[in-house]
């Protein structure tokens, strides 16, 4: 087919489209859903019965505010990726929240190894941590991914990336006000390495997920194929 | 090229891109007849050599047609274009990396081809004029399946697009069709 052909069919067939909304408000729509959907299910969990004490310390705010404010930035990050010609930096966004949770977990560790010395970081198998952020991560999830598939596939494995931490930092966050473990290695391996292992998870399915159109045996083409037959 | 000029035709592109998303087939068509020259140069001098260039442009026009409604008329044109223009050109590198991974090059003919020839011009005429009663015998839809997938060489997805039947059913097809053209050609034989 001549490209001057394409673009004549093409035109042709240039319906109204529905413009994708501003990142911004793609955050806040993603945001308010997923929202409701992880008090829910913190509320049929119960809270922690040390929850008031707990929102009282500063690591703990910290922490919890980080994870949640990863999410919050990694969608937003997922959703700029998605419209072409935004500025690189954006992608960047959920790096120094994500820094801001390690290194709180991190500061746990050390002041749990000044306390008890090595008893402070003892790693216990908790197999909790999967299925519960995988729960609460579930609808965040799957909402984001149908979402970025509105978007431009440019940096397919990058996107679901981000996507998936979005979704499982959110879950980490819910998960902390559910379930009482405070040890900080513990939440490093056991939580964190959860969210580490989705987000790669995600990114593993990028290609597969998002791609470009394939080039369609268009129209005309296609008939004159059948016709030749 | 300078900057004004720059500005100015990317203020027209946004004006025509925004009337494409509303609908105006007019507009987009006016949009995309301008910006193939410019995504010819980009594609050539990224691809030096290469016979298909157009190929890779369509690629990006399809692209840019699937993906309209992720431009914001708020925001430049060029970006927006530049950035999936460079992706599709990437991806093209990829596939052809991956193809010429199967292919040798040859940078001179072995000189005494000719002389190896074993096959002469009526063994060829025969060959074809075998494969062609082979075909002749075949069903409608099987002789439909070697057309497209061997003849035309389409890929089963595309074969699949451009007959509406599913992928599998064109790979049993396929099959079938190739034993029966196999036993009949060892019948001629």
């Amino acid at each position: 087919m001549r490209t001057e052909d394409l673009i004549r069919t093409l035109a042709s067939e240039a319906k109204p489209v529905q413009r994708l909304a501003h990142p911004g408000w793609r955050v806040a729509y993603w945001l308010s859903i997923s929202l409701a959907y992880v008090a829910m299910v913190v509320l049929i969990m119960g809270t922690r019965s040390d929850l008031a004490a707990k929102s009282g310390e500063a690591r703990f705010v910290i922490e919890v505010a980080a994870a949640f404010l990863t999410g919050v930035m990694a969608a937003a990050a997922a959703f700029c990726a998605g419209s072409p010609g935004r500025p690189l930096w954006e992608r960047f966004a959920p790096l120094p929240p994500l820094a801001l949770w390690l290194g709180s977990l991190g500061e746990g560790c050390w002041q749990d190894w000044l306390r008890a010395g090595p008893d402070g970081l003892t790693i216990q198998p908790d197999f909790m941590c999967f299925p519960s952020i995988l729960m609460v991560s579930l609808v965040p999830g799957a909402l984001i991914l149908m979402m970025i598939r509105r978007g431009a596939p440019t940096t397919p494995v990058l996107t679901t990336a981000l996507a998936t931490l979005a979704a499982s930092a959110l879950g980490a966050a819910g998960l902390r006000l559910f379930h009482a473990s405070d040890a900080s290695l513990m939440i490093l391996v056991w939580q964190f390495g959860t969210v580490a292992i989705l987000t790669a998870f995600g990114a593993l399915f990028g290609r597969k997920l998002l791609h470009w159109p394939e080039r369609p045996v268009v129209g005309s083409e296609a008939d004159a194929l059948a016709t030749r037959m | 090229m300078g900057d004004d000029s720059a500005e100015a035709r990317d203020k027209n592109w946004r004006t025509l891109m925004r009337a494409a998303q509303d609908g105006d087939g007019a507009a987009y068509s006016r949009l995309l007849c301008e910006i193939l020259p410019l995504l010819r140069r980009m594609v050539a001098r990224k691809w030096r050599g290469a016979q298909d260039v157009d190929d890779i442009v369509q690629d990006i026009l399809l692209s840019v047609h699937a993906v309209r409604h992720t431009y914001d008329p708020t925001r430049a044109f060029m970006p927006w274009l530049m950035t999936i223009a460079a992706r599709r050109i990437a991806d093209a590198a990829r596939r052809s990396s991956a193809r010429s991974a199967n292919e040798a090059t040859v940078e001179t003919m072995p000189e005494t081809f000719d002389a190896d020839e074993t096959k002469s011009e009526q063994d060829r005429s025969d060959d074809h004029g075998a494969i062609e009663h082979a075909m002749s015998g075949l069903p409608q839809g099987q002789r439909q399946a070697v057309e497209f997938l061997k003849l035309k060489g389409l890929s089963l997805e595309e074969a699949s697009a451009a007959t509406g039947k599913s992928v599998t059913s064109l790979k049993v097809t396929m099959h079938r069709a190739l034993k029966a053209m196999r036993k009949a050609l060892e019948e001629k034989r």
